[in-house]
């Protein structure tokens, strides 16, 4: 795997992948930062470089044998990041394509299209549950790790189980619209459908963050904390 | 219907690897989600982990474990099992396999192993996808019924029902009653 360095300009990574605007978003890193190295960057703003980079990694290569094990990722960074996603993908991504929605089937106001709102609204509403789950069980029980505290009735396992992969529906949804919905190709329909894609991928990327970023780590920080009690 | 397929490459040269999973993406009719695999452990790791539906594989990864050895321990039986023949191999070695692919084979050839092994419908079959009883099941799905009120109505058991429902999902790649309302509507079903 080709990765980024320190030593790298930021405005080639930028540059290079549109991808990464988002990842700056989440971090809290802003833009116009002239010919800066990522490192430079990241320190101005505050952001752990090495937990940035093996973010940016993930997001630009998610084959499975890449290895993250050895990378210095600052569990509490991390978080802020996945919740900082949390609230891109509840509080933004999703009302725009709502809106897009919207405005195209309004046009029609059929049975057809309501019923693809309707489907919309009830995925909506399963990611809301599957990330309230991590921000009220999965976040506040590693917030207790770190400060030592570990809640013996929880831990990571519990949650890597049952992690489901929530983009998989947006692509049935996507398929749906482009097999079953009629209209003559318009660019509203053209607009929408590709932010789902955007978005598709976007959460694909999250869930892999998820699974491969925080979990291990978190499994890491559990033997730690637990012998720590034990001793 | 579009399938998709998990393929894993275990062969540890990556020009050999790289210029396969290149082919085997242009295949027509599939997604191919490809693992492109160059040491043992990940290989054990892959084939536990992800349950490839067609591992192909250079044989001479196999020679330590031995062939028969990891296949008992590691192989699902869903998984098809491709040698991947980068040298001639003996015959008993080559019958542990359900095909062959050779590297001095060309794109099409390699594409019709892959395709004969998973028999593509073919576009005709695909038009006509839900029976008529499968028609009648989806329209009462939407409207709310349970499997056991649809068994009621349409005269059938609820085991029938629930086949019907997974026929339908296989064939249609729809997996909720939001979805099956959609194509429901869209092709007149209610």
């Amino acid at each position: 795997m080709t990765t980024y360095r320190p030593i790298d300009k930021m405005s080639l990574l930028t540059t290079s992948h549109y991808k990464m605007l988002l990842v700056m978003a989440r971090f809290g890193i802003s833009l116009g930062f002239g010919d800066k190295t990522i490192d430079e960057v990241c320190i101005e703003n505050g952001v752990d470089t090495n937990t940035f980079l093996a973010v940016v990694d993930l997001i630009l290569d998610r084959d499975e044998k890449n290895d993250f094990s050895n990378r210095q990722i600052s569990v509490n960074e991390l978080v802020c990041y996945l919740q900082n996603s949390h609230s891109f993908f509840l509080g933004f991504r999703f009302k725009t394509i709502r809106t897009e929605l919207e405005k195209i089937m309004n046009n029609d106001n059929n049975e057809l299209s309501k019923a693809v709102l309707h489907y919309f609204d009830e995925y909506v509403l399963e990611v809301k549950k599957h990330m309230e789950y991590e921000e009220k069980m999965l976040f506040p029980y590693i917030r207790q790790l770190l400060d030592n505290k570990p809640d013996s009735n929880y831990n990571v396992n519990i949650f890597a189980k049952q992690h489901s992969q929530v983009e998989k529906r947006l692509n049935e949804f996507k398929s749906l619209i482009i097999k079953y919905y009629p209209i003559k190709s318009s660019n509203e329909l053209n607009s929408v459908l590709f932010d789902i894609f955007a978005c598709e991928e976007d959460l694909a990327s999250h869930n892999a963050i998820e699974d491969r970023l925080l979990v291990p780590l978190v499994r890491n920080l559990e033997g730690t904390v637990v012998k720590r009690w034990e001793h | 219907m579009i399938k998709s397929i998990k393929i894993a490459i275990a062969e540890p040269s990556v020009v050999i690897s790289r210029g396969l999973s290149t082919i085997l993406k242009k295949i027509h009719g599939f997604h191919t989600d490809i693992f492109e695999i160059s040491d043992f452990e990940a290989l054990k790791k892959v084939s536990i982990s992800q349950i490839p539906d067609i591992l192909l594989i250079n044989p001479t990864f196999l020679f330590v474990q031995g062939i028969q050895n990891f296949k008992k321990q590691y192989i699902n039986n869903k998984t098809k099992f491709i040698a991947l023949q980068t040298s001639l191999f003996s015959s008993f070695i080559i019958r542990e396999f359900d095909e062959v692919i050779t590297i001095f084979d060309d794109e099409e050839k390699i594409k019709q192993t892959i395709t004969d092994l998973f028999e593509l419908p073919d576009r005709e079959q695909e038009i006509n996808a839900l029976s008529q009883r499968e028609k009648e099941v989806v329209s009462e799905v939407v409207k709310g019924l349970t499997n056991k009120q649809i068994a009621d109505k349409l005269y059938l058991s609820v085991h029938t029902v629930t086949t019907h429902r997974r026929n339908i999902a296989a064939k249609l790649q729809i997996h909720s009653t939001a979805g099956l309302t959609i194509y429901a509507i869209s092709n007149k079903l209610i």
